[in-house]
Parts: structure tokens; sequence; C-alpha cells
């Protein structure tokens, strides 16, 4: 019986260090506490490749300002539960990195974070010089709650302009101009489409862009606040339909879930003719221009998503990532040095260091410095688009919270695939939980 | 929750059903002498020393279905859609793991059956006995406690796979090779539910320890009887 009674405590024990290893890893790092009366303002953000320019601007404040600002990076990976973690605590920053909607959505209902209504009486730049499609993701119940700080990213339509001509077609501007595309270019042996549906998130991008031009922003819009029963909705419905229609047209081929545009398989696709478009954020363009640079300087195409006829979304509605946000907790000890410090985020200073790394800024002094991009042509198209926009969709995976992503990827990938039909896509949607 | 189990499961066995056969002819074979046999033995021997990591990234871009073997080979794989059916998902999974530790339990099996008192085999051949009859009444007896020691180290693994889902199918198609393992993974670090997450871990943990200890007794390995009886 003794052996019995070791094996048992062996489990026993196992079991619970590791369940230590998770809650420990949920908690690490409290501890040491910042702040507490020091002259110093916390500057949290996403730690990648533009550190560089946040790292300058933060010179920049501190060079005139008597409270002076820290920047801490955690790096990519890491950002989210790391913020999760210290947010409510004392190791809280002043200022933090987010994606806006559904990234902070949970922080504003617990109170955490500080409206910025004040901040913009006392300067009213705060939100004028800020394109309003950007602007508004970071509109929580009405509230203004972040201030755009890097580059916007929206999804294109790209085509390879040399196999499309080949097959006889142009870039479709409607629905049917875009089966009608995909006929044509499937009788002559090409992909219509490449997806890069291991991945998943490019697949969600079909659907953004589909029930954005069939029923408008405000569908998403209610479904996002808690109002779970337009997704069984006649036009959620007929989105479904048509992405159902194009699916079967075999517009994305066979093996699309075993391709992903993160190992470079997709654009690979596109650029080497295999297959005629790709709908990707607007990073395909640096991603093809590292790997096919000849590719982009002749038959790299783009453009907008094609209308549906009879549908309520504008032909100019764009999806996407909008831009990063800083937000502002609620209790910062020094208020207006932040205040300060958000100004630099429409100064020219900024708009360069952003350009020359490659981002596109979203400030209103941003056209005058385009010339000096990397991709003048593309930046302008890019920036009058977005300028344009009567809305700007925030992907759907970063308008709810992080915890709803997981369930929208496999209802995506499943509806492609045909494991599951309209009606788990809607139960899949109807239970996530309210942003 | 209960799919993820049953997918464990599922690809434990499988990896047992897949391994165990294919390690046992190794070892027993790697056991000879022959110099060859050492050369062969050793190149074997290459995978298990490569990151599990560094290999699950090499046979996605081998299996890519545009640019990789399937395109070539559409006899054998179709349309290359390996990572976008149930069954494709988990073959590769099986497949990458029996790539990578096929030779550690060969290894395992080649050690044993150098232990295999050669007697047994003499007086076995002046009874007339062939190779194929040595092997099945010699050698696989002899191996008993062996064949358990490496089930259960396959057994343990296999219940917590989680770096080749992690790279080569991230649980999906849908949810058809999301394991128990993954599963946690998903629930603590992209849903952020730490509490559901250790649960599931702890649940892990004891179907682990429960399906040892059914193997354990049901092999007989804890009364440990010696294969040398009478020698």
């Amino acid at each position: 019986m003794k052996r019995h009674v070791r094996l048992l405590r062996t489990a026993v024990v196992g079991g619970a260090s590791l369940a230590m290893t998770l809650s420990l890893a949920a908690c690490g790092g409290s501890g040491d506490s910042a702040g507490g009366g020091s002259d110093e303002i916390h500057v949290l953000v996403y730690g990648d490749a533009t550190n560089k320019v946040e790292k300058q601007l933060v010179d920049t404040f501190n060079k005139t300002s008597k409270v002076k600002a820290v920047l801490d990076t955690i790096p990519g990976a890491d950002y989210q539960s790391k913020l999760q973690t210290i947010i409510s605590g004392k190791q809280a920053p002043d200022v933090f990195f987010n994606w806006g909607g559904g990234s902070i959505k949970p922080f504003v209902d617990a109170g955490l974070l500080m409206p910025l209504d004040d901040f913009i009486a006392k300067d009213p730049g705060l939100r004028s010089n800020f394109l309003p499609s950007v602007f508004d993701t970071a509109v929580v119940g009405g509230k203004p709650y972040g201030i755009p700080m890097r580059g916007t990213q929206p999804v294109l339509l790209f085509s390879n302009k040399k196999v499309l001509a080949d097959a006889g077609v142009t870039a479709p501007r409607t629905w049917d101009e875009l089966l009608a595309a995909v006929r044509a270019l499937k009788a002559k042996g090409v992909t219509p489409i490449a997806l890069g549906g291991g991945d998943k998130w490019p697949t969600q991008m079909w659907f953004q862009y589909v029930y954005d031009r069939v029923a408008g922003p405000e569908l998403f819009q209610k479904a996002v606040n808690g109002d779970k029963s337009v997704w069984a909705s006649a036009d959620s419905k007929k989105a479904l339909g048509l992405l159902k229609e194009l699916i079967d047209a075999g517009a994305f081929g066979t093996n699309y879930d075993s391709v992903k545009f993160t190992d470079g398989g997709s654009p690979a696709l596109l650029a080497t003719g295999k297959a005629a478009f790709e709908l990707m954020g607007s990073w395909e363009y640096s991603t093809l221009q590292d790997a096919y640079p000849d590719f982009v300087k002749s038959d790299l195409g783009y453009g907008t998503f094609p209308t549906v006829a009879g549908g309520k979304g504008a032909p100019g509605n764009l999806a996407g990532n909008t831009n990063n946000y800083y937000s502002v907790l609620k209790n910062t000890e020094h208020p207006e040095a932040v205040a300060e410090f958000l100004k630099l985020m429409y100064s020219d200073a900024f708009v360069k260091g952003q350009l020359s790394i490659g981002n596109l800024p979203t400030t209103a002094n941003t056209p005058k410095f385009l010339d000096g991009s990397a991709s003048p042509a593309y930046s302008a198209y890019q920036y009058d688009l977005v300028k344009k926009a009567p809305h700007f969709q925030l992907s759907w995976d970063q308008a709810y919270p992080p915890a709803a992503s997981t369930t929208i990827y496999q209802a995506v990938q499943q509806f492609f695939n045909g494991q599951t039909g309209p009606d788990a896509f809607i139960a899949a949607m109807q239970s996530l939980p309210a942003a | 929750m209960v799919k993820s189990l049953w997918l464990s499961l599922l690809l434990t066995v499988l990896g047992v059903v897949v391994q165990t056969p294919i390690s046992v002819l190794l070892g027993v074979w790697a056991a000879g002498r022959q110099r060859n046999r050492a050369v062969l033995s050793a190149i074997y021997f290459v995978p298990l020393l490569l990151s599990i990591t560094a290999v699950s990234v090499l046979w996605r871009a081998v299996l890519d279905p545009n640019f990789g073997v399937p395109s070539q080979a559409k006899w054998l794989f179709g349309d290359g859609n390996l990572f976008g059916t149930q069954a494709g998902a988990l073959g590769v999974l099986v497949f990458v793991s029996t790539w990578q530790f096929t030779p550690l339990h060969t290894l395992i099996y080649q050690g044993a059956a150098r232990a295999v008192p050669g007697v047994l085999y003499e007086a076995a051949r002046i009874d007339g006995a062939g190779t194929v009859r040595q092997f099945f009444h010699i050698t696989l007896p002899q191996l008993r406690n062996t064949v358990v020691t490496s089930m259960i180290l396959m057994v343990v693994g296999g219940l917590t796979t989680f770096d080749t889902v992690l790279i080569l199918t991230q649980g999906g198609p849908g949810t058809d090779s999301t394991n128990t393992a993954y599963y946690m993974y998903q629930k603590a670090f992209k849903s952020f539910d730490f509490g559901s997450a250790s649960a599931i871990a702890l649940l892990l943990v004891l179907v682990a320890t429960l399906v040892s200890l059914v193997m354990v007794r049901l092999t007989g390995y804890d009364r440990m009887r010696s294969t040398m009886e009478g020698v």
C-alpha cells in the first residue's frame, strides 16, 4: 500500500507545481513599485523597431519638461499578457500603448482609464490634428480614450497586374466583377485569390469587408456593443451567402488552409503569378518589397475592396489596423505633463520619424512630408483613402476583447473550409463576450 | 474540452502504434556489431539532436502545398491541403514526432537487445530456430520491460505534445488538432483565462498519471519479474 501513497503524492505534487507555474506566470513581476511621488511618467510601449521614434520623442520631451518621461518597452509577444497583469497594480504605467477598441474596453469598464475630454478642451488640437476615422477607434462609450501614436495599416486588395492582363480582366470594382474575374482566372489555371488560411486572421479580413459592404459598419458596431441578434439578421446571412458563393466558385483554390502569410507562402503565390489577388494589410507592400523588388516595381497593383450591389456600406469604408494609441491611466500623478507629452504625437518630428521607418501616420500635417517616405505614391494613396474613409473598421479580433480571438479564428476558418454552415458561424459569433 | 482530451489520446495512441514497431525493428537491427550498422545508426540518430522547434519549422516548409514536396508529388498528396484537413493535420503531427523521437526509442531498444545473453540464441540455433523465430521467441520476450519503459515515455510525451502543434497546425483546421496541452495554452495566453487553464493543466496531470498507472498495472511491470529466470 505504501507504494500507492507515494504515487498519489507524486501526482498531487506534480499537479500542484504545474498549476503553480501557470498562476505564477499570471502574476509575475509584481513587487517593486514604480512611481509613488516621483517626478516621472512611465510610458509603456510594445517593443519593436518603432521604439526608435518613441525614444526620440521621449528625449525631446525630457529636454524641456521638469517631469521626466521614462520609456518602458515589453517585447511584442509578451505585451498583452504583461499589460493585463500590471495595469491594475502599483506598477501600472501612466501612459500605455494599445490597439484601441476592444483592447481598452475592459480597462475603461474597470474605471482605470482617464477620458481625454479635459485635455482636448484645453488643446483642441489633440483631436482636430488627427484623421477622424482613425481617432474614432479609441472612442469608447462616446468618450475619447486614445491618441494615435504610430502608423495606420488599412487592408487593401493587392493584385498581380500581369496575371490579370493575361486573363483579360481588370481590377474588380464590384462583387459581380470579382466573381467574373475569379471565373476567368480559374479558366486560365491560376488560383484567383491567394489566402494564408493557416494564419486564420487573413481569412477574417474577408468577413470584415463583406459584412461592411453588405450591412454597413453599424451591424458590427451593434454586435460589439452586445446586441447579439444582429448576427442572425438578414444582412448577416446575405454576407455569409456571398462569401459562400465566392468560396464555392473556387476563388481561393482548395489548399488555402495549408498556406500562411507569416512564412511568406501567400505573398509568394501573388508575386510568382500563381495567384492573382490577395487581400492583405498595407504591410504587404513592404513584405513584397523585401522579397520581390522587381515584382513591386512592375506588376504590383493595389486597390480598395469591391462594392456589393444593394449593400449599405459606403465604397470608401476601410478595415484593418486603424492605428495604435496612447491611453492614460486615471490615477496618473502628472496629468499636465502627460498632456504635454501627448501633444508631441502630432508634431512634425513625430511625422518625419514615423515616415522614415515606413509607418504612415494619421495626423493632419502628414501630407507635407509624404515626399520623404520610402514609397511616396503608395503612402499618398493610403493617406488619401484613410482621410476620405467615412468609417474605418478596426479588425474584428482587436475590436473584441483579447479573449474572443480564438473563437473568431475558429469560426472563420471552419466556415471557409465548409466544416460548419452559416448557423454555426452565427452561433459562434453570438457566443462572444460583448466588448 | 472533451474533444481536446480525445485528440490527445488519439495522437498518443497513434504515436505509440507507429513508433513502437519501427523502433523495435531498428533497435534490434542496430544491435548487431557490423560496421555499416554502426554508421547508419549514427545517421538515424541525428533528428533527435535537432531542436523540436527547428524540426517543426523545417517540415512546415517542406510540406508547403505550393512550393514544397506536395506540389511535386501530386499523385501522393493531391492538392496538398495537408494542414487543412483533420486527417492530414493529425498525420503530419504523428509523422513529425515519429521522425524526431524514433531515434530515442531505437537507442533504448538497441541497448536492451545487446543485453540479451548470447547463450539463448546459441541454444535456439541448436534447436533449429531461424532468425524470425529467434526474434519472436527470444528477443521480444527479453525486451518486455524495455517495451513498457519506452511506451510510458511515449505516452507521457504524447499526452503533453505541444510544440509541434503550436508550430505546425496551431490546433487547426478549426479545432481539429487542438489537443489538451494546446487548448490549455489558448486558454491561458490567448484568452487570458488563467483559471480555466490551470484547471486544464491539473486535469492533464491527473489523466497522464492515471494512464501511466493503468499501463504499469496491466503490463505487470510493477511486479518487476526478471526476464532472466532460468538463464
